[in-house]
């Protein structure tokens, strides 16, 4: 049985995220936050629609692109001696150290908790049409999977196969993987909730509420 | 060279960016390498780092990033890009952005308007029938009609059937697609509605584009191909040559082209090989000269069983067989023909500086494309880590990998397993052939996948492929 307090614990000694910033694109970096320290917001609203504060902008054939937060949290570190540069994409620009939430510590904890149906190997995943409709419709706790059952098509190079689900019989409780975006072999694809543990996802989930305390 | 000093930049990977980086050189001219973050270990950045330093390799989040592409190319002093084959080759928007944005840069390929002229399969379509050229029936654009795509596949099968075709097939395809993903054949009307949308449904999710084509297969035609090579003047047009590149994987993807097109010599046809290479290249510079060609470009061609070409499509750009053409061919009786080489300097307004009667040919040229890949499975790609690549050394082969030598390299599954090119040189078929079964004997290949499971190549099927090359 997991023990959910110890788990809060650990978690509390560290209640937060470095998130590295790196430029985008390739183009000349121009940083709007310019010391560490700085509160930043991140993209808010029902669909994520307003951005978060705005960081940085890179420039490139004229084409200026703002580099918003994504998440809540303050700058930890800039590297203020690009500013102005020329920078290649991938070139770390700052850290912004983020809080968790409730909704992300019990995501954190879940993940111990769920059966993770894992990636076979590097590729793309997407779940077979039937699935997916009924996920898009009525959400992934909607969908019950069985071993044996076909569940994903694997994309490697434009090439696609069928990919069955094995594991314990339950309900997809998280989905881990984004679309058209590649997983590394042993990476999340789902994770799945038997029936007789959803009494612990419960208690997760309650004593998260109760017990954390979120910091902006 | 031109009084001008250029610099390249090289907006392209692997294998071609090498083979650009290197003709460069040939030229005195400085080049620039991007590379994205799967790439970091490829062979091309590798090569432009030993010969330009630090400053000749750029990291890109994409090589279809046009902004990003350009961006580098200002920043790096490049004055010409060259885009390889792929991603922007045959765009014509990339082009014309690059010669006319306020700092114009050479676009090294043929003027925008050509790309834009002949890469509309109707134009070019319209533009032989008007020269008398054949042409093959099949889509000439993306479909979006389930109605308009059963009566093209209806008009195909009744074609093939005029030629003779015993068992008669037609492609259903994704038309964003390419390298032979997302292509399924039907070989009666009854199938069409069914492929049709699955192939469509495949499209959908992997290109965000339902548009499918409907074409031939050429299981029982001979594809062949002509090498046009002009000035930036549009006058001066010659050819190289033909190829043949029947040899595909059962997407359609090339695996062994030769040159030249049929041996006549060594081979008996059905029908006057030498006549249909003749027509075949008449036609092809009898379109060139029509629209004014103004750099490399090739002509392809599907030639029936009776030995009726057909004109499939013109490819506005380098390919990757370039190489199997320069090997047999001679300009003023001097060899070591460089293509790309041809391309960059021409591009950059050099005048051609001989003419069809300078370009002879000798001999035979096989091109092998080495790929991790299992033929015995639908040519299903294979990723792993290469342990050893080492191409045996001879005067009549040269070979083109990115594969970095002395370390192990992890093919990135972001791209094609294509491993190697490689091109043998014979004074005839026969000599050809034993060469490319020697060097493909010797060839040293290993790696192992993710689950420990021995790399997959298709060595073997360019083997047996070998025996019966040229063959109708």
């Amino acid at each position: 049985m997991i023990d959910v307090k110890t788990i809060l614990e650990e978690i509390k000694a560290a209640p937060y995220e470095e998130i590295e910033i790196t430029a985008p694109h390739t183009g000349v970096i121009n940083f709007e936050i310019t010391t560490p320290g700085v509160k930043v917001a991140g993209s808010s609203g029902t669909y994520r629609e307003k951005p978060g504060t705005l960081l940085a902008a890179i420039t490139r054939e004229h084409n200026a692109k703002p580099i918003h937060a994504s998440v809540n949290g303050e700058v930890s570190h800039i590297r203020s001696d690009l500013d102005g540069k020329f920078v290649e994409a991938g070139e770390p620009l700052m850290v912004v150290r983020h809080f968790l939430t409730k909704d992300e510590v019990v995501e954190a904890i879940l993940q111990k908790v769920l059966f993770l149906f894992t990636a076979p190997e590097r590729a793309k995943y997407y779940f077979i049409p039937s699935a997916d409709k009924k996920i898009k419709a009525s959400g992934c706790r909607s969908v019950t999977v069985k071993p044996g059952m076909e569940l994903f098509i694997v994309s490697r190079m434009k090439r696609e196969k069928p990919l069955n689900y094995e594991g314990p019989e339950g309900i997809i409780y998280a989905v881990y993987f984004d679309h058209d975006q590649n997983v590394d072999m042993g990476g999340p694809l789902i994770g799945v909730c038997p029936e007789d543990q959803t009494g612990v996802i419960q208690d997760v989930i309650n004593r998260v509420q109760s017990d954390w305390e979120e910091r902006s | 060279m031109p009084e001008k000093k250029h610099k390249v930049l090289v907006a392209n990977r692997g294998e071609i960016a090498m083979r650009i980086v290197q003709a460069c050189q040939k030229l005195g001219l400085p080049s620039v390498c991007v590379y994205t973050k799967e790439d970091a270990h490829s062979g091309h950045v590798a090569l432009a780092r030993s010969i330009g330093g630090e400053d000749a390799v750029y990291r890109i989040s994409s090589y279809h990033d046009a902004n990003e592409l350009l961006s580098v190319a200002d920043h790096a002093g490049a004055t010409a890009v060259h885009p390889g084959y792929g991603f922007f080759a045959e765009d014509y928007r990339f082009a014309r952005r690059v010669s006319e944005r306020s700092n114009p840069l050479v676009f090294i390929g043929p003027s925008w308007r050509i790309i834009r002229s002949l890469g509309d399969k109707i134009n070019t379509k319209r533009l032989a029938r008007s020269l008398n050229v054949p042409t093959v029936p099949g889509s000439d654009r993306p479909v979006y009609d389930e109605i308009e795509a059963e009566e093209i596949a209806e008009t195909l099968f009744a074609f093939q059937a005029e030629q003779g075709i015993e068992h008669s097939v037609v492609l259903v395809k994704a038309s964003a697609g390419g390298g032979g993903m997302g292509i399924e054949e039907i070989h009666d009307l009854d199938q069409f509605k069914t492929v049709y949308r699955r192939i469509r449904n495949y499209a959908k999710r992997q290109f965000h584009d339902e548009g499918v084509l409907i074409e031939q297969r050429i299981f029982d035609f001979n594809h062949l191909e002509v090498q046009v090579v002009a000035d930036r003047t549009g006058k001066s047009i010659a050819h190289f040559g033909t190829r043949n590149c029947s040899v595909q994987s059962t997407g359609r993807q090339k695996r062994i082209e030769v040159a030249p097109g049929f041996r006549p010599q060594e081979v008996h046809y059905a029908f006057d090989a030498s006549k249909v290479l003749k027509d075949i290249v008449s036609y092809s510079l009898r379109m060139a000269e029509e629209v004014g060609y103004d750099n490399v470009g090739t002509w392809e061609w599907i030639v029936s069983p009776m030995g009726q070409p057909f004109l499939m499509e013109v490819n506005t750009r380098i390919q990757v067989e370039n190489g199997v053409s320069a090997a047999i061919s001679r300009i003023k009786g001097q060899g070591g023909v460089d293509l790309i080489r041809e391309q960059i300097r021409l591009a950059l307004g050099e005048p051609m500086g001989y003419t069809q009667e300078d370009i002879t040919f000798e001999g035979v040229g096989i091109e092998y494309r080495i790929i991790a890949e299992d033929p015995a499975n639908k040519f299903t790609p294979w990723v792993g880590r290469i342990d050893a690549f080492e191409a045996p050394v001879n005067d009549w082969t040269s070979t083109h990998t990115q594969i970095p030598q002395g370390e192990p390299y992890v093919i990135p599954t972001e791209f094609d397993p294509n491993l190697a090119l490689a091109i043998i040189w014979g004074k005839d078929l026969a000599q050809a052939k034993q060469r490319g079964m020697e060097f493909l004997d010797k060839l040293i290949l290993s790696g192992q996948d993710q689950t420990g499971d021995s790399l997959r190549s298709n060595v073997r099927f360019l083997k047996e492929k070998t025996v019966t090359l040229l063959q109708f």
